[in-house]
């Protein structure tokens, strides 16, 4: 058990373990991320950080426990799980990029009964104009980083209480990271959007993030505010490249 | 050369043609959302004829060997009434083996899958011929075919019949785009044939979207077989070799494309039938011939097939 760090909880991991075949992958994790806040796990390649996730989603076999809100959804179904609220871009982006713009956002909106899914997809096409510009576009054949946009924009259409983000800035230019992640700070603070982020590139993530986990070899080594993180000396080194 | 042969062979072709559409459309319904290549679908197919057969003559002297037959009462259907019963049956047993069968292997090795769809084509076989015995039967035409029964254009005889069936495929394939361009079950559909998992994350639940695409699949495998049944008269086997043309017109189409299943059950249908007429070598009885050969030139130029996915990834 782990006492709440957090006034509010959004997600709550206790206790997790997650394993391909034989071979553990996630050895007990226990963490949480604050209802409205951004949360980042930091971790090198192979930690463990898409793994975290997808156990999350209930997209590997899993033993611990898993709460959303005050739901426990340990052993909901993946697509259940995205009907409580939880959206998840993955690696990969989870896009589909045989369908249209159109399409990939339409789809992003399947679980919702409400006739405000087109107001949404314009809402989406004013913050990302270049995504409105190639709305009959196959998203294959969009940039990396409108692809990413449309990934995100994509998962929003569900209108989630939780976004999990696997490693957004992967294969992009600085620049448009750098546009990225302050678009999700912005969505943070105007709509109160809950976000797990995973990354290696701890610099931008850490800056937007109120807290942080380390994650090694499937377990958490390191946590704290974004600022006693990144003042840690033992994550400059290995994550800040100081 | 004499046109007017030339036409009239065309349009004898035609009726094969659309029959071999019709199963090649199944088959590419099913392989693309699963990536399976259900080798039972003709089979499948003939039950639903079957059925048809029942919904049509009741339970009466000339079906011998018992089973369903003696459960089903006496009421007999009109022959359209009949076809459209069988489809939804056969609609419904897709579903059911999708559910019954190939979801709970969802584990298993994709071999292994065709393998058991070959196994379902064995099983339909032989349960066929226990239920309604080996003996062709007389299956009524749902179109006039008598002489006299068709339309007359440049001099060659088009029949009603080879209309009528192109009419209900035509129909019954732009209901299916219908369904897939402009509903939201048929964006889910397209979705889990791209990325199952990519699908489950946007709250699509992929095993029962799967069930209807099994389905639909099963209807035009329906389809096929009853339209089918009154010319090569209704016997277990009957799609057996139909199977093997729509096989060949769906590879030739990319498998995964709708349009391809369409025109490359043109393309398979045509060849039979005109190649064997003007290459002197060639008989009827190699009429399978031409279909391959067509086959693997295509394949050579456009590998995906004429209408394939070129899958196309940017990072
Ligand atoms: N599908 C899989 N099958 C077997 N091992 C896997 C699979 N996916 C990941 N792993 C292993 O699990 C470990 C953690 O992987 P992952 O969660 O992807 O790490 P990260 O996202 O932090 O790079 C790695 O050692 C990786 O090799
Ligand atoms: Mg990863």
């Amino acid at each position: 058990m782990v006492d709440d760090v957090f006034d509010e909880v959004g997600l709550k991991v206790e206790d997790l373990h997650a394993s391909y075949g034989a071979v553990e992958v996630l050895r007990g994790l226990n963490f949480e991320v604050a209802a409205k806040g951004v949360s980042v796990i930091l971790g090198a390649n192979g930690a463990g950080k898409t793994t975290t996730l997808r156990a999350i989603c209930n997209m590997c076999s899993t033993s611990g426990k898993v709460t959303l809100g005050e739901e426990d959804i340990t052993r909901t179904g993946t697509a259940e799980i995205v009907r409580r609220g939880v959206a998840h871009v993955p690696q990969g982006r989870g896009t589909f990029p045989e369908l249209s713009t159109m399409d990939n956002l339409m789809i992003g909106a399947y679980t919702r009964k409400d006739g405000e899914v087109r107001d949404d997809v314009e809402r989406w096409f004013e913050i990302f104009p270049r995504l409105a510009e190639r709305q009959d576009q196959l998203a294959g054949s969009l940039s990396g980083g409108e692809q990413q946009m449309l990934a995100v924009a994509r998962a929003l259409m569900c209108r989630p209480r939780l976004l999990l983000l696997d490693e957004p800035s992967l294969g992009l230019a600085p620049l448009i990271i750098e546009d990225l992640f302050e678009r999700f700070g912005t969505l943070n603070k105007e709509t109160g959007l809950t976000m797990l982020i995973v990354e290696q590139n701890a610099n931008l993530a850490l800056e937007m993030a109120d807290y942080g986990y380390v994650i090694e070899s499937g377990e958490i080594t390191l946590s704290g505010s974004a600022d006693q993180l990144r003042n840690d000396p033992a994550v400059q080194e290995a994550y800040l490249g100081a | 050369m004499d046109l007017v042969l030339l036409l009239q062979r065309i349009f004898d072709a035609l009726f094969n043609s659309a029959i071999y559409s019709s199963l090649a459309l199944a088959l590419v319904i099913i392989f693309r959302s699963t990536g399976l290549l259900n080798f039972a679908q003709g089979e499948m197919a003939t039950f639903t004829a079957y059925i048809a057969f029942v919904l049509l003559a009741g339970p009466q002297p000339r079906l011998t060997g018992g089973g369903l037959a003696g459960l089903i009462p006496g009421v007999p259907f009109s022959i359209p009434l009949a076809i459209f019963g069988a489809v939804l049956c056969g609609m419904a047993a897709g579903a059911m083996t999708e559910r019954a069968l190939i979801r709970p292997l969802g584990g298993a090795s994709d071999v292994a899958l065709v393998n058991i769809t070959i196994g379902l084509l064995l099983a339909t076989n032989s349960l066929m011929a226990q239920w309604w015995g080996t003996g062709p039967r007389f299956f009524p035409a749902i179109f006039p075919t008598g002489a006299g029964q068709h339309f007359t254009i440049l001099g060659a005889r088009l029949r009603y019949s080879t209309v009528g069936v192109w009419v209900i495929l035509l129909s019954a394939l732009i209901l299916l785009v219908l369904l897939l361009r402009h509903t939201k079950t048929g964006l889910a559909f397209r979705a889990v044939s791209i990325s199952p998992s990519n699908a489950e994350l946007v709250g699509v639940r992929v095993g029962p979207t799967l069930m209807y695409g099994w389905a639909m699949a099963s209807g035009f495998g329906a389809l096929a077989a009853c339209l089918s049944a009154n010319s090569v008269l209704l016997e277990p086997n009957m799609m057996l070799r139909v199977l093997v043309y729509a096989f060949a017109a769906a590879t030739l189409g990319g498998l995964d494309s709708p349009k391809g299943a369409l025109l490359g059950g043109l393309i398979i249908g045509l060849s039979q039938t005109l190649i064997p007429a003007y290459v002197p070598f060639i008989g009827f009885e190699l009429s399978v011939l031409p279909a391959l050969v067509a086959m693997v030139v295509i394949l050579l130029i456009r590998p995906a097939g004429l209408f394939g996915t070129q899958r196309i990834e940017r990072i």
